[in-house]
């Protein structure tokens, strides 16, 4: 049970120029393809690790790029290979330590969904070839993600009585965090009357509690753990990581609507502190996959930071802000920094760990959770310096 | 917000093996015919090859009593395909048989704070003949 914990360590991580590449994207430009983000993410991890590419047997790529493809761009030739979404690829890179099927592997990720126009909703809305929800409903016109969490908030509010100015608590300390951080694109503070006043896209969900779209890639290197204490100064173990899936009634959105994906995060928060002896008041940033400003509250029941129903008072009076009684997303996260589809996020916890985020670091921070529940699945590391 | 006058093309539905017998079954009669499991009685929806309690393959298309209760709601600001023009509304419905449905309430949600409430349902006949399950509050 027990077998992840510290099996394999991250020992360096990359981006690219999200603020630039967003400056140019939006001057009508296109920077780079999905491929070439990848590669500059992939260049900075490897300057970041003080490592050459000939050092890594193993390789994962994004949902966003071609396996073949991007393994032929970066001209690797590798004794293992896979694709994955940030989380798994991070799971799945310990899998393959542990089997030893590989040493060192990277993750890359590159996403041009900005220039290309990638759209999340509407006639053309992507991955409804995946998740059936996505364009089941269409004929009653319901489509995007964001409407998806605004069914599951609007339910979850009435229920526990959770108002749409504590959920604005989310996207108001998420904006304390990317406002001290250079690497990220909305840095405006906001307050929670600026919050209740910017509108609705899809009731009870307003404009602020939407991630942005944007260009850019990501990457990092993970190195079994005895490898990783020679390779790395600061490497940033990976101390748990646990999974539970809700899939039984996905399409009519049932695991979403019965029980806001709760029991799938109370069974991950069973592995993960189990494996790794920690439990929540050991944890001192969280971060959570936000597509959705919604994603935190129900992580933070979820995950037992707070108890069910309690979310909107514990932004409120114990707060997720930097000088909070759990700073999360302190990059900004998706809705601020950067919508790299949960791979920012792995690198902020790496950051967090080892001490380097400057004026938004969070003092003595020793564990970071991540967690994300993309379309039922919910997924949990624990990274620790 | 009548959701009568909101869809002049409905947009499109999804049509694999298994999903056009309801939407046929529903412009002939008038009813909301779901697929039921024949060994195990177990209703299914979306339709689909299998019963989720049982994995028994055989089914039969039977109606559903029209009622159930709202779930949630959500009122769309801006629009997204061109048969809705915004705001409109979309709801979840947990069906009396047991599956759980996507549609839209006839009426504005807003001015009834609907979770929880009882609704039936209202087939509504589209510009392009589609026959289109949404449902009424039902007292």
């Amino acid at each position: 049970m027990s077998k992840r914990n510290r099996v394999a360590a991250v020992v360096g991580v990359g981006h690219t120029d999200w603020v630039g590449d967003w400056k140019r994207v939006r001057a009508g430009e296109r920077p780079d393809d999905c491929y070439g983000y990848a590669a500059g993410a992939f260049r900075n991890a490897l300057a970041d690790a003080e490592m050459t590419r000939d050092q890594i047997d193993g390789l994962i790529v994004g949902p966003t790029t071609a396996y073949e493809r991007m393994a032929e761009v970066l001209n690797m030739n590798v004794r293992w290979g896979d694709q994955a979404d940030a989380v798994l690829s991070v799971a799945q890179a310990c899998m393959a330590i542990e089997t030893g099927m590989a040493d060192v592997v990277a993750l890359v990720y590159g996403n041009d969904q900005r220039s290309v126009g990638t759209q999340y909703g509407g006639p053309q809305a992507m991955g409804g070839d995946m998740f059936l929800s996505y364009v089941y409903h269409a004929p009653w016109g319901m489509t995007s993600q964001g409407a998806l969490y605004a069914l599951m908030f609007q339910r979850f509010a009435e229920l526990y009585g959770v108002s749409e100015r504590d959920l604005g608590h989310v996207a108001v300390a998420q904006r304390e965090g990317s406002s001290l951080n250079p690497n990220a694109i909305q840095r405006k503070r906001i307050t929670i009357d600026d919050y209740m006043a910017a509108p609705y896209i899809t009731e009870p969900l307003r404009l602020f509690d939407y991630c942005l779209i944007n260009d850019g890639g990501v990457a990092l290197i993970i190195a079994e753990a005895e490898m990783a204490r020679k390779l790395s100064r600061k490497p940033v173990y990976i101390e748990a990581i646990g999974r539970y899936d809700l899939n039984a009634g996905a399409t009519s959105l049932e695991p979403r609507l019965t029980d806001f994906y709760r029991p799938a995060q109370q069974a991950v928060a069973e592995q993960i502190f189990g494996q790794s002896g920690l439990d929540p008041s050991d944890i001192d940033v969280l971060q959570v996959y936000d597509s959705f400003s919604v994603h935190v509250p129900l992580a933070l029941e979820g995950y037992g930071y707070c108890k069910v129903g309690e979310s909107g008072k514990f932004m409120r009076e114990q707060g997720i802000g930097l000088a909070g009684r759990l700073p999360t997303n302190t990059s900004g996260g998706h809705l601020s920094e950067s919508y790299m589809q949960g791979w920012n996020h792995q690198i902020e916890c790496v950051r967090q760990a080892r001490g380097e985020c400057g004026d938004r670091q969070i003092g003595n921070c020793r564990r970071v959770h991540y967690t994300s529940d993309v379309a039922g699945k919910a997924v949990s590391i624990i990274y620790g310096a | 917000m009548t959701m009568e006058t909101q869809t002049s093309t409905t947009p499109p539905r999804v049509m694999g093996l298994y999903d056009a017998p309801m939407w046929q079954l529903l412009k002939e009669t008038g009813k909301l015919h779901l697929q039921c499991c024949s060994d195990c009685g177990t209703w299914r929806y979306p339709p689909g090859p299998a019963c989720q309690a049982c994995l028994s393959p055989g089914s039969e298309w039977k109606p559903v009593s029209g009622g159930g209760e709202l779930l949630s709601w959500i009122v769309f600001h801006k629009q997204y395909l061109p048969a809705y023009p915004a705001p409109y509304n979309v709801i979840a419905v947990r069906l009396d048989e047991g599956p759980t449905v996507i549609s839209n309430l006839i009426g504005d949600p807003r001015d009834e704070r609907p979770v929880g409430r009882r609704v039936k349902l209202a087939v509504a006949a589209m510009e392009d003949g589609v026959a289109l399950p949404r449902f009424e509050l039902a007292e």
